[in-house]
């Protein structure tokens, strides 16, 4: 039933909004909508009581032995949390913009949600794929109808570039459901899989590609910085808050049961690489001039980080990647608003025509620095928990990883507070007047600044999802 | 039961005012607001005061338990709170010279109509400070040391209008980042060696091994986190900047409490020093050494502030060199004395600044001990108490360290020794020119309100009697202050002072001789000035240095920040511009050129092709629901 619920709650309210276009009420349908999903995962959050809770089994494609296989575990059940949790905010995000066609829009935003829930739920791996490539159509269309300068090239350019990725990806799968009888595609049955590790040696790269492209990582992100600059806000929310999630949680799922030799054979090289983004987004994030920009380079930072945990393969590491993304996806969203929410009132999100507007907008202000606290991961605020496990858990792997990793919080603090300077502080240059933040304004960001907060002192309930699927994990495959 | 809530409110009562003060900043007038904030602390400094009467220090501690916090894998770091001699005076000092900071803010920040945010701030770092010094484990630790850092950048950049301010603000968090490096590894090294965090586990298990190598990594790393934090070398240089905040900031945060959270930090973990000697030998030097640099820039300021703020960092520095002898309890001792006399002397600033209208420039002040004598005397006391003149706070704790300096070496002495007698010259300067000889500017002094001059008279008698607090046997006392530290910290126990009477009476004669000397030196010097002496340009080489604060600042923005810019604009214009992405769509092509396949995605029927593969699969999924 929750499976259905969540692939039809938002599938069937854009199939409406796409036919119907109830251009005055579209965004309400949507607001609706996905809190009616969030009310589903929620359920299915309190109902959880561990494992894998399968809702569906059944024959799919019979004459090669694929099954159609959906439901969750701890860590899944997290990812769909996460989607749940931010669409709401993403759907409202979009009250401020003035984009055409409204319902078309949110008709695409409930699409990729659908598939995202798909992908998370999928646990076959061709399933998995096809909700993958699925979700990247609607923000295709999304970014190339609604983007902003040079969209067209920059869209194609991320399509391919994803597509590619994905390519590989599937190239891997149908490799791997050639490798005897035991692998029918389905999760559960990776561990049947007996590939040899010279074999695996390769196979890492393809399938970790399209993930690495996903998230992405150094030096596969060169897409990222113009699409997250170009896209409509909500479209660079989506991409940011949840697609690349999917990266992160495709390598959990996918990459690390099949290849584990070949995990345990890149695991330096990737977080090396890793490391060097987390290092070189967060370097040049502190000159650029354009708050998006800045945002995009930013997170660029902070998933080379989440990824760079993530294969330190300890459960300190795992949990606090999983954490992170969590985390990551709720700053993400509030970092956008508040840079869509400054382009409303001046009309660019150029930091050189900002500063000063703190004596005009002191509330925005006041919401800009507890999101910054954030984005720094001060303590107490959900990213510290988040960065603070995956420091411990790179530690256990290396030492000189660990010291490039723990530099990011100098950079973090570098660029962030300087983009916070040339918005808001300095002196009034605004003749013009300006309205503080709106009704609008509080009920996006404050929701996500009080969970962000009360996550970061009370983590336990995020942490408990994630810990024994993430042991379990660890355990099975014996890599500590 | 009932002290373990009232151990919780310690912390808790200035966090709700923050809030209330925050979330009503627009409502409330700037004494309402001021009042509210006063209460809460002062509420904060009874329960301190009534947990430290009814504790027993044959106990050694106790731990509030609050709430589960991490616990993932197998780490299980709590919420939790420690209730031990070392606390409870870190405590009783954060709340009680807190008191006085905030009730003092009343008068001075009255006419300010950011009075309310300023007061939710101020309650914010006391919360902050609290949970620092009351954490049961280093991460909790951690959540005050990165609150306090959130609080000094706010409150260095409460006038947000002035860029000036703003960057001292971010230099002072980027600066203090810089040491967190520093202290998360520490951390992580210690959890990964120890498996907690907690103080008491660890204080428990970490014995043995002389300079085991990861002692001596951890210990290292934790003093680099202690040198941002406390202002010592080589990050000191954010602190002179940190004036740009309002004057109680400076007196509680910049002076009093946060600065010293290093040495705390220190004393806190001093078992896991004791097993690296290597570590207390560089701390020992550092010290050293930036207490003589601060001093000698002290000597050339003209900002009534800047020289109190290099007076602090060669403080520090001194409570540092006590740390690197292992005198932890000289250190504590220190700590609690200078936070006395130097909330007392940037409080006295702060009110010559209000009597003049904002002037901070000692040059165009002078003559003001008899238009604004309240703050003259009380100026005067913590200008002796800091000299370490016979019988002052000032005085018994300086000389504590200058004695285990000699233990430790003459040479140490004789530095120390003349780090005191720099200290006595530009303090003596500031007192002469700003309070003596004539009036060289053009204000109207008036004396300050009551709400100001009442807690620096109320310091200026604890800068002259701290001294009791940890009289030592020499004066007929029992050294109180450690034998309470030393229920919490086992290395205070070891803590030993072999000095002959003789000797020591013998070094406090030759001390006391050159201070004096010194005094008048400055006196001769300063006390009827009209004018002061001209440009930096004219002053010889090394003079001009000093004065130039050795020229830090530039070296610093020369070799790292300058660069830094360079290399964020040029990594974006160049490395990514001209490298990664023309580099990765170069494959990206290849690879497309290559794939027959996708070559057609390419001829404008992507459209086509993936509505084909959605409709599909919306069948498919309908199809399989609803047979189910």
């Amino acid at each position: 039933m929750i499976v259905a619920l969540l692939l039809l709650i938002p599938f069937i309210t854009a199939l409406a909004l796409m036919f119907l276009r109830p251009t005055q009420q579209a965004k309400n349908v949507a607001l609706i909508s996905t809190l009616a999903s969030l009310g589903v995962v929620l359920f299915a959050w309190s109902a959880y009581t561990g494992g894998t809770v399968i809702h569906y089994n059944m024959d799919w494609v019979p004459s090669w032995g694929l099954r159609f296989v959906m439901g969750y575990d701890g860590v899944g059940l997290l990812m769909l949390i996460l989607t749940a949790m931010v669409f709401p905010f993403i759907i409202a995000a979009g009250y401020g913009e003035k984009l055409q066609h409204p319902s078309l829009v949110n008709a695409l935003l409930l699409f990729t949600q659908t598939f995202l829930f798909g992908v998370f739920l999928a646990q076959n791996t061709l399933l998995f794929y096809i909700f993958y490539e699925l979700s990247l159509i609607p923000v295709f269309f999304f970014l190339l109808y609604w983007g902003g300068e040079h969209r067209r090239a920059i869209t194609v350019k991320f399509f391919i570039y994803t597509l590619l990725g994905g390519l590989s990806l599937l190239f891997g799968i149908i490799y791997c459901l050639g490798q005897g009888e035991g692998f029918n595609g389905d999760f559960a049955t990776i561990g049947s899989l007996n590939i040899p590790t010279s074999v695996q040696i390769w196979l890492f790269w393809v399938l970790f590609l399209a993930f690495a492209i996903k998230l992405p990582i150094f030096p596969f992100h060169s897409w990222q910085p113009d699409t997250y600059a170009m896209a409509p806000l909500q479209g660079t929310m989506v991409l940011g808050a949840v697609m690349l999630k999917m990266g992160l949680y495709g390598i959990i799922k996918i990459v690390l049961p099949i290849v584990p030799q070949g995990v345990v054979h890149w695991q330096e090289t990737v977080i090396l690489l890793a490391l060097i983004g987390a290092i070189y987004g967060g370097i040049i994030a502190f000159r650029q001039s354009d708050l998006k920009r800045l945002i995009a380079f930013s997170s660029l930072s902070h998933v080379g980080l989440l990824c760079a945990g993530l294969f330190a393969w300890n459960s300190y590491g795992v949990s606090g990647s999983l954490y992170q993304a969590f985390a990551h996806a709720l700053l993400v969203v509030c970092m956008l608003y508040i840079s869509g929410a400054m382009k409303e009132r001046v009309g660019s999100s150029e930091m050189g025509a900002m500063g000063g507007l703190k004596v005009r907008t002191p509330r925005l202000a006041a919401l800009f620095l507890l999101v910054l606290a954030n984005a720094v991961a001060l303590p107490l605020t959900q990213s510290f928990v988040g960065e603070w496990l995956m420091f411990a858990g790179l530690w256990q792997v290396n030492g000189g990883l660990a010291l490039a990793a723990v530099s990011t919080i100098v950079l973090g603090a570098i660029y962030m507070l300087f983009a916070y300077q040339r918005v808001m502080l300095g002196p009034d240059k605004w003749a013009l007047e300006m309205t503080d933040a709106t009704t609008r304004d509080h009920f996006v960001l404050v929701p996500l600044i009080a969970i962000t907060l009360f996550l970061g002192v009370y983590p336990g309930p995020i942490l408990e999802l994630v810990d024994v699927p993430v042991q379990q994990l660890l355990s099975s495959l014996s890599l500590n | 039961m009932r002290t373990d809530l009232l151990t919780i409110l310690v912390p808790v009562l200035p966090l709700v005012g923050a809030i209330i003060l925050a979330s009503l900043r627009r409502k409330l007038s700037a004494n309402v607001a001021g009042g509210l904030a006063t209460a809460l602390i002062a509420s904060s400094f009874v329960a301190s005061v009534v947990l430290f009467m009814g504790f027993e220090a044959s106990t050694g501690g106790r731990t509030v338990h609050m709430l589960d916090w991490i616990s993932v894998g197998g780490m299980d770091i709590p919420l939790a709170l420690r209730i031990d001699a070392l606390s409870l005076t870190m405590m009783l000092i954060v709340t009680g010279i807190g008191s006085l900071i905030h009730l003092y803010s009343i008068g001075y920040m009255h006419e300010d109509e950011r009075a309310p945010t300023f007061f939710a701030q101020l309650n914010l770092f006391s919360f902050a400070m609290l949970m620092l010094v009351m954490g049961s484990n280093f991460l909790i630790t951690f959540i005050g040391w990165e609150g306090v850092g959130l609080c000094s950048y706010l409150l260095i950049g409460f006038w947000y209008k002035t860029p000036e301010y703003n960057y001292a603000a971010r230099k002072a968090f980027v600066m203090n980042r810089i040491g967190d490096v520093g202290m998360v590894l520490a951390m992580v090294l210690l959890f990964e060696r120890f498996g907690t965090l907690e103080y008491a586990s660890i204080m428990d298990m970490a014995t043995g091994g002389m300079n085991d190598p990861l002692m001596i990594a951890a210990t290292l790393f934790l003093f680099i986190g202690a040198t941002g934090k406390s202002a010592q070398l080589p990050l000191f240089t954010w602190l002179p900047d940190a004036m740009a905040g309002p004057t109680p900031v400076s007196a509680l945060i910049h002076a009093a409490t946060m600065v010293t959270a290093g040495i705390f930090l220190i004393v806190r973990s001093s078992v896991l020093f004791e097993s690296a000697p290597f570590t207390k030998d560089i701390i020992l030097w550092i010290g050293t050494a930036t207490a003589l640099i601060a001093a000698s820039i002290g000597l050339f300021q003209n900002d009534i502030k800047k020289v109190l703020a290099y007076s602090t960092v060669s403080q520090l520095g001194y409570m540092f060199v006590a740390l690197g002898m292992g005198a932890y309890s000289a250190a504590m001792f220190h700590v609690t004395t200078h936070a006395f006399f130097k909330a007392l002397l940037f409080l006295g600033a702060g009110s010559v600044i209000h009597a003049l209208g904002g002037e901070q420039d000692i040059r165009r002040m002078g003559g003001l001990k008899g238009s604004i004598k309240i703050t003259f005397i009380t100026f005067f006391v913590g200008t002796i108490a800091i000299s370490g003149l016979p019988l002052m706070s000032g005085f018994f704790s300086k000389d504590l360290i200058m004695a285990y300096g000699f233990q430790h070496s003459p040479v140490l002495f004789g530095l120390l020794l003349f780090g005191a007698l720099l200290t006595t010259f530009y303090m003596f300067r500031l007192l002469f020119l700003v309070f003596y000889g004539t009036y060289r500017g053009k204000a109207h002094p008036h004396e300050s309100p009551l709400t100001m001059t009442i807690p620096l008279m109320v310091l200026a008698v604890l800068s002259v009697i701290g001294g009791l607090l940890n009289l030592p046997h020499l004066f007929g006392g029992h050294e109180p202050m450690k034998h309470f530290l030393e229920t919490a910290a086992d290395a205070i126990r070891y803590e030993h002072l072999g000095l002959s009477a003789t000797t020591e009476w013998t070094l406090m004669g030759i001390t006391t001789v050159l201070v004096f000397t010194t005094i008048a030196m400055a006196y001769g010097r300063f006390a009827k000035r009209a004018t002061l002496e001209g440009a930096e340009a004219d002053m010889p080489f090394l003079k001009r240095l000093i004065a130039q604060r050795w020229r830090l600042d530039e070296l610093y923005a020369a070799l790292f920040e300058r660069p830094y810019g360079w290399i964020s604009a040029h990594l974006f214009t160049t490395v990514e511009r001209h490298v990664m992405v023309p580099v990765m769509n170069g494959v990206g092509a290849a690879a497309l050129a290559m794939g027959g396949v996708v070559r057609k995605l390419q001829t404008g029927n992507t459209s086509f092709h993936l509505l084909a593969m959605l409709c599909g699969m919306i069948v498919f999924l309908l199809i399989t629901l609803m047979s189910n």
